[in-house]
């Protein structure tokens, strides 16, 4: 290994600084190329023949993009088509400098052997360092850096064989000034547009290209729409000045021309800052880092209750009509409902993905020119440039954002991909695992290489290893047609008068070695994600069905926790075992309800369960006494058609006694563990908290309550739990269950946390100082970790580094709070998107439901069978306004003569509106109370075969 | 006043021809030296896993069974016999401590020394409370090694007329491997001036004294000015020797006296200049090569 | 893990994203370094022995941008504190300071601050581990080193041109002392570090050995690192310093020659 004696010395003024680094260039770095016999590589990523079919290159070639090239068009450079590329460490660099995303999605690119593309470290490379010339810009010198590489490959695939199959590099570049230069230096040279437009087999990658600068020009009229953004510089002068501040940006659902940056502060304090209007928002898309500017106070408004989507036609020039929406907007607001309100100043980093959604046809058939609108809300529609438009009609497709000039109304996209027909189920699927970034690819084989071989046995070292545990009778308690079971119970009677209660779980870690590729995948995907008739799955199926699930009546792998208690449920002695279990039963919630409820029933697992059924009780009494909360939230399960797996039949989840049952003895489990965990690693223990909401979180739910007269105390959770306790309406049963729907949405979001990070480990909801999760390591990453954790903590395995670093763990943390969340935002997108199935097929509904929440120009209706929420809107378009007042201190509606307000009831129809193929959406009109104009008559419901049985 | 400076520069190593690479005779610490058992351990090695093995860098010297490895540069290593000349650093009971450049500062007992009025004299108490007297911190004397102490440290004596406490005069520190062993190392050099080459590195360069002063005792110095053409002879010796330290030629009167001899077409301050320095080394060499032949 | 930060970016997390993209790619994924290395090359080292006529020993070393001056007086009479002393062996008394303008950012550097001292004592006892001081009862050898240029690993350098002023000063030693700085990162131990590495948050080791023997002088790290890894990296730290033993090696027998053929013989 030579190592270069030359170096270079490099400067970096800032202040009086003075930075010098060592920069050794090396003679030991090789072309890469597979004709090249001078290189001591020992394996060529670049092919001999590399051949695309081009009519401007009609030869062999390797390509070379600049740092833009790549920047822009990465959709491109990853289409399969393009291979054999050379990837410039320069080009490399700054990519990472200035796209995040794009550098990820460039090093997969160059992980990936079949695409043949080869890093050549020409910055390190004796012949092809150069040096910044004084007077040179940055950018000037990288460019230069890039010719003189290109320049260098040029000579030397020339030379190092004479016969040549005239292999030749192209350079791609879209700056005239470059494309000059690197032309007079005699090198092949095409503008990126040109060059994939030359690609002779494969027309649609034209689709691709991000749009250029030039390209826009045409496009739009000269008028600005948008004011200029701040250059970075400025931004971060006023960031640092206090006139502006930096947040992220947060397009509002309900509303396109509303959002708000939310502003991280020091510590726990963050605000909020409203903007309003298109001019405001300035071209900030969802999740972008912005810097905003907080507007004078006589300006402030408060956020409208008004829904509003954009809806405005294919056309640009619908400005007027948007005026007037912007101005229905500014109307009177309350003095003291005012909030700070700002407007974009400059964006400081985008975020921006490839987005699901749909085409918008052009009117004029031949126009290459469409609008997209996406699938979520808070992404504004963007302009793309197509020839497939006729077949992507109709389509889900995916598209990414290249630019959002100042005088254009949209932005500026291309086409990436299409991801089937709209409405089709398996497409809707995919669109909605897309859109929340649930990773659903089948496991690859590098993953499954790490699974036991079948037909798999306990070993009889496993077995001396752990406690033997299997004469137990442990039983499992579980939805019906679970196949992921892993957690299983026992109890039995010691001699000296107590219990022992054991919980067992599935020990998968035994199968999920750390580090390795099935490992990382997990870590990675971090949930399972149940969607309706679908899971997706957080490790293979082996281990998830089979290997981990404590099914009944075979041997299996567990890490049991066992407790000593007496009969008042007080634990005496705790202890944590890898042991080998054998269950003896697997129930269903009903079937273990049954066994607990037939008196004639006497065998072990009976008598275990009624045991443990006994001791969940007192549990549950402790537990509710030290404050936890019983809050509700409408669950839904469809049941589906065996063959075509359409929903048939719709029911709220029932909850039973051994629901709970269950429930407080994973509970306890937890709560052992994380203290236990906590004990033995204080820096790195991973727990989960749930952090008490701020006050005002409860507005809404007092307002409510008042309304009913009914008082609520939100001093603590105790308070809280027992002021919904008992708050009880004469004659409306289902007011406690509303309220607590209500209190459900003033919660915070629980997270998983690393010790060493944080020091408010309390869990509001449960009312516990200390929590986690341990009891199901199937389906969550987290259970992973603590296992882990708690096997080390007992001397049954070995540490890891990375569980010992909390830097990393905190990191683990964050994706799977992320991952969490989305897999929640999933699960409730596959509901609605089932529900609309159901009304499909269910024609016209007349159901009775309850008013949530009162908007400015809505109702937010709840319909309790269903556990559907829908609005009905008193604004439609077509018809007259009817005459709305609304008091926001109720808050209430008054439409016409009636007023509504929150937990009236109603009664809707229901109907699937499907005239919008992209978001069809449920539509409810109202039937009762009747109001001319305003609700519809009662239409003839169809008797239905098979009516849906409810219990509440 | 025009000064001359210059920047550092690679000093162009004196022509090392390719027979002296590779001499087996170098090692440096961690170098085995031979694994037969059959040899003695002498200074500069150490006896690891039955390898004896060097722990200084430097050339391997044996004598019958004894291998010693001598490093190229040390402190002094005394021996008995041997003139030195040293600084006192302390006045303790009954003796002097004398920096002598060896690992351990010498020792000079008030009994070793020669006090005025005779050799015969007693010494009484007194001469205990007025040691500092006759030597104090800071005085250079010449001095003979006269035993060695188990721990390495040098006893002295000055019972010589010739040794005593030093008066006018210039030291020069050197390194002591650089001095020849010699029957006498007091010279009084036809150029005008005396020197002492002391074994332990440390040489001394005076004024001739006009006639030798039997009684003087060596603890009275004379103060009288020393003449300009004394000091400059005197100037021109220090900077011949270290220019012949710097080129690692031995130190003996007669070197000392060619180097003097080919310096005297530059002037004293020229001496060190390298290019200067070179030539005049040069020519040295060529005079002993001569002389020798 | 790089999935899981990229993830992050939509989270709350995306200031540690945002620093993230501004700090720097330690190691590429084709294997090179900041400064064009692989992980496990070092700097380039030169050095020069004998550079001082007035002390007993003295080097000057550099190891990439680097540099540091050693001296070694000795060994010599104990000096102030007669308590000092011992009567079976001679005591070794080291200092370290660092030149004023040895920083990107000039700064005055008193001495006997927290790190100097601290810095000090770890010299003392590398060399302590090496010097065979049982040779010299109740004597003492300064051993003096100054950073003039500083760039990550100045521990290591001071230990190497300390080494070389030892051999200078003719005083023995078992072996050479060669140490070396090696850090982790991305699961690869990164040798010889220099300071934008060290800075880049890099739980890094820094190892003394006599590389003849393997035995260890001094093991010094202030950072988290799991055990797993803790063996691969003091392989790649005794692998690096042994490499530093070459070069050292090739020094001083350049010097032993010239010098020797100086004194003509």
């Amino acid at each position: 290994m030579l190592k270069s004696k030359i170096f270079v010395k490099k400067t970096r003024a800032g202040g009086v600084m003075k930075i010098v680094r060592e920069h050794y260039l090396r003679d030991d770095i090789w072309c890469g190329s597979e004709v090249c016999a001078e290189c001591k590589q020992e394996s060529a990523e670049l092919q001999r023949d590399a051949c695309i079919e081009s009519n401007l290159c009609t030869y062999p070639h390797y390509v070379i993009p600049d740092t833009n090239v790549v920047l822009h068009q990465i959709d491109v450079l990853e289409d399969p088509v393009i291979r054999n590329v050379i990837i410039l460490q320069t080009v490399l660099q700054e990519v990472r400098h200035r796209s995040a995303p794009v550098y990820k999605r460039l090093k997969d690119i160059i992980h990936e052997k079949e695409k043949h593309f080869y890093t050549f470290t020409n910055e390190h490379h004796r012949e092809t360092f150069i040096e910044r010339e004084p007077g040179e810009s940055a950018n000037d010198r990288n460019d230069r850096a890039i010719r003189v590489a290109a320049k260098w490959y040029c000579q030397h695939l020339k030379t190092s064989e004479s016969d040549a199959d005239g292999l030749k590099v192209v350079l791609l570049t879209n700056d005239q000034g470059n494309k000059q230069k690197a032309e007079e230096s005699g090198l092949l040279v095409y503008r990126c547009e040109e060059y994939i437009k030359s690609l002779i087999g494969n027309p649609e990658l034209v689709d691709r290209l991000a749009l250029s600068n030039d390209d826009k020009n045409e496009i739009t009229s000269s008028k600005l729409l948008f004011p200029e953004h701040l250059p970075l510089s400025k931004i971060q002068a006023g960031i640092k000045s206090g006139s502006f501040l930096q947040g992220t940006f947060r397009a509002s659902r309900d509303n396109y021309l509303e959002a708000t940056v939310f502003i991280q502060g020091d510590g726990e304090e963050s605000t909020e800052i409203l903007l309003q209007g298109l001019q405001n928002l300035n071209r900030a898309v969802y999740q972008d880092v912005v810097a905003v500017q907080l507007l004078p106070r006589d300006q402030w408004v408060a956020p409208s209750s008004v829904v509003l989507q954009d809806e405005g036609a294919a056309k640009d020039d619908n400005e007027e009509e948007e005026d007037e929406e912007e101005k229905a907007l500014r109307i009177s607001a309350a003095e003291a409902a005012r909030k700070p309100t700002g407007k974009v100043v400059g964006i400081i980093k985008r975020n921006w993905r490839p987005f699901c959604g749909m085409l918008n046809a052009s009117h004029i058939k031949e126009s290459t020119r469409h609008l997209f609108t996406p699938a979520d809300r808070r992404i504004p529609r963007i302009r793309i440039e197509t020839r497939q438009a006729s077949t992507l009609a109709g389509q889900r497709i995916m598209v990414a954002i290249d630019g959002w000039p100042k005088h254009s109304r949209y932005p500026n996209g291309h086409f990436v991909r299409s991801l089937g027909s709209a409405g089709e189920k398996d497409t809707e699927q995919e669109v909605l695992l897309l859109e929340h970034d649930v990773p659903h690819q089948a496991f690859s084989q590098a993953v499954l290489s790490f699974l036991p071989e079948m037909p798999w046995a306990i070993t009889p070292e496993e077995m001396a290893r752990r406690e033997d545990l299997r004469s137990l009778t442990v039983c499992s308690v579980d939805p019906p047609g679970c196949t992921d079971i892993d957690d299983a119970l026992h109890c039995r009677e010691l001699d000296n008068g107590n219990v022992e209660v054991g919980v067992h779980i599935a020990d998968v870690t035994h199968f999920l070695r750390p580090g390795n590729a099935l490992d990382k995948e997990a870590a990675n995907r971090g949930t399972t994600v149940y969607l309706c008739g679908k899971r997706i799955d957080m490790v293979p199926e082996l281990l998830s069905s089979n290997l981990c699930s404590l099914r009944s009546n075979v041997e299996r792998l567990a890490f049991s926790c066992i407790w000593e208690m007496n009969h008042k449920a007080e634990i005496l002695k705790t202890r944590f075992t890898k042991s080998v279990i054998n269950s003896k039963a697997s129930l269903t919630y009903a079937e273990a309800q049954m066994r607990i409820d037939d008196t004639t029933m006497k065998d072990d697992t009976t008598n275990s369960l009624r045991a443990l059924n006994k001791l969940a009780k007192i549990l549950k009494r402790y537990r509710i006494e030290k404050g936890a909360l019983t809050l509700s939230s409408l669950e839904v399960r469809f049941h589906m058609d065996s063959e075509t797996h359409d929903p048939i039949d719709l029911q709220t989840k029932e909850l039973m006694e051994t629901n709970s049952m269950v429930e407080e003895f994973m509970l306890l489990a937890n709560i052992s563990v994380a203290q236990k965990i906590y004990d033995e690693f204080p820096d790195c223990a991973m727990l989960r908290k749930h952090p008490a909401p701020p006050l005002s979180n409860y507005d809404i739910l007092l307002k409510a309550a008042k309304s009913k007269d009914v008082e609520i105390h939100t001093d603590s959770a105790k308070a809280l739990a027992d002021s919904l306790d008992m708050a009880r309406v004469e004659g409306f049963p289902y007011f406690n269950t509303l309220l607590r729907i209500l209190a459900t949405r003033c919660m915070m979001q629980a997270v998983y946390f690393c010790s060493g990070m944080d020091t408010d480990f309390h869990h509001y909801g449960l009312a516990s100082p200390i929590y986690t999760h341990f009891t199901s390591p199937i389906r969550r990453y987290a259970d992973i970790i603590v296992h882990r954790l708690l096997a080390v903590a007992i001397g049954a395995d070995k540490t890891y580094p990375d569980l010992m670093d909390k830097q990393k763990q905190s990191a683990l943390s964050n994706n799977l709070n992320y991952r969490h969340k989305m897999s929640q935002y999933a699960q409730r997108a596959s509901v609605a998107f089932h529900t609309q199935l159901f009304f499909k097929s269910r024609g016209i509904l007349n159901e009775e439901g309850f008013v949530l929440f009162v908007r400015k120009n809505a109702i937010i209706v709840l319909i309790p069978k269903f556990g559907l929420e829908g609005t009905v809107f008193f604004d439609t378009k077509d018809k007259a306004a009817p005459h709305l007042v609304f008091d926001e201190d109720g808050p209430t509606l008054k439409v016409e003569q009636h007023t509504f307000s929150i937990f009236d009831r109603v009664k809707v129809t229901i109907s699937l509106d499907a005239s919008n193929i992209q978001h069809q959406k449920i539509r409810m009109s109202l039937i009762e109370p009747v109001i001319a104009g305003v609700s519809v008559p009662a239409p003839e419901v169809e008797p239905l075969a098979k009516k849906p049985k409810l219990d509440r | 006043m025009a000064a001359d400076m210059r920047l550092p520069t690679i000093q162009k190593p004196l022509s090392l021809s390719v027979s002296d690479f590779d001499r087996k005779d170098l090692v440096v610490p961690g170098d085995v030296i031979t694994s037969d058992t059959g040899f003695m351990r002498g200074h500069g090695t150490y006896v690891d896993e039955d390898k004896l093995t060097a722990s200084v860098a430097g050339e391997v010297q044996r004598v019958d069974k004894l291998i010693c490895v001598r490093p190229l540069k040390t402190r002094f290593n005394g021996e008995v016999g041997d003139v030195v000349v040293g600084r006192i650093t302390e006045v303790q009971q009954k003796r002097w401590k004398v920096e002598t450049n060896s690992r351990l500062d010498s020792v000079l007992l008030l009994s070793s020394v020669n006090l005025p009025g005779g050799e015969l004299r007693r010494r009484s108490a007194e001469d205990e409370l007025t040691m500092r007297e006759y030597l104090q911190e800071g005085d250079l004397i010449s001095a003979e090694v006269q035993s060695v102490f188990t721990d390495g440290a040098l006893s002295l004596h000055t019972r010589s007329l010739k040794y005593g406490k030093l008066g006018q005069g210039v030291l020069v520190q050197l390194s002591p491997s650089l001095i020849k062993r010699q029957k006498t190392h007091f010279h009084n050099l036809p150029c005008g001036a005396s020197i002492i080459l002391g074994n332990n590195g440390f040489v001394w360069l005076y004024p001739t004294p006009e006639q030798q002063d039997e009684e003087a005792g060596g603890f009275y110095t004379s103060l009288e000015p020393v003449g300009l053409s004394d000091r400059e002879v005197i100037s021109r010796l220090r900077n011949c020797l270290l220019a012949l330290a710097a080129h690692k030629v031995l130190l003996f009167d007669t070197s000392v006296l060619y180097c003097y001899e080919s310096s005297v077409h530059h002037q004293v301050k020229d001496i060190l200049k390298p290019e200067v320095m070179e030539e005049i080394v040069m020519l040295t060499q060529q005079k002993l090569l001569d002389q020798e032949g | 893990m790089g999935n899981v930060v990229q993830r992050q970016t939509r989270g709350a997390l995306r200031f540690e994203v945002c620093g993230n993209m501004a700090g720097l790619e330690l190691l590429s994924d084709q294997g090179y370094r900041l400064d064009g290395r692989k992980a496990s090359e070092l700097r380039k080292v030169q050095a020069r022995m004998g550079v001082f006529a007035q002390a007993d020993g003295s080097a000057y070393l550099e190891q990439g941008n680097t540099k540091a001056l050693a001296v070694v007086y000795g060994p010599h009479e104990v000096r102030g504190l007669r308590s000092r002393i011992r009567h079976d062996r001679a005591v070794i008394n080291c200092q370290y300071s660092m030149a004023t303008f040895s920083t990107a950012e000039r700064k005055r550097r008193p001495h006997g601050d927290r790190k100097s001292t601290e810095m000090s004592l770890h010299l003392k006892q590398t060399f302590e581990a090496a010097v065979m001081t049982q040779l010299y009862p109740r004597s003492q050898i300064d051993i003096y080193v100054k950073i003039l240029q500083s760039d990550g690993g100045n521990y290591s350098v001071c230990v190497n041109a300390a080494t070389l002023a030892v051999i200078d000063a003719g005083i023995p030693m078992r072996d050479y002392v060669c140490a070396c700085t090696v850090g982790f990162v991305d699961e690869t131990p990164l040798t010889d570090l220099c300071h934008a590495e060290e800075s880049g948050g890099v739980s890094s080791l820094a190892l003394a050995l006599l590389p003849r023997g393997g035995q260890i002088a001094l093991l010094q790290m202030d950072a988290r690192l799991h055990q797993d890894h803790l063996e691969s990296l003091i392989e790649a730290a005794m692998t690096a310093c042994k490499g530093v033993s070459k070069v050292l090696d090739e020094v001083v027998r350049q010097h032993l020659q010239e010098v020797s053929v100086l004194s003509g013989e």
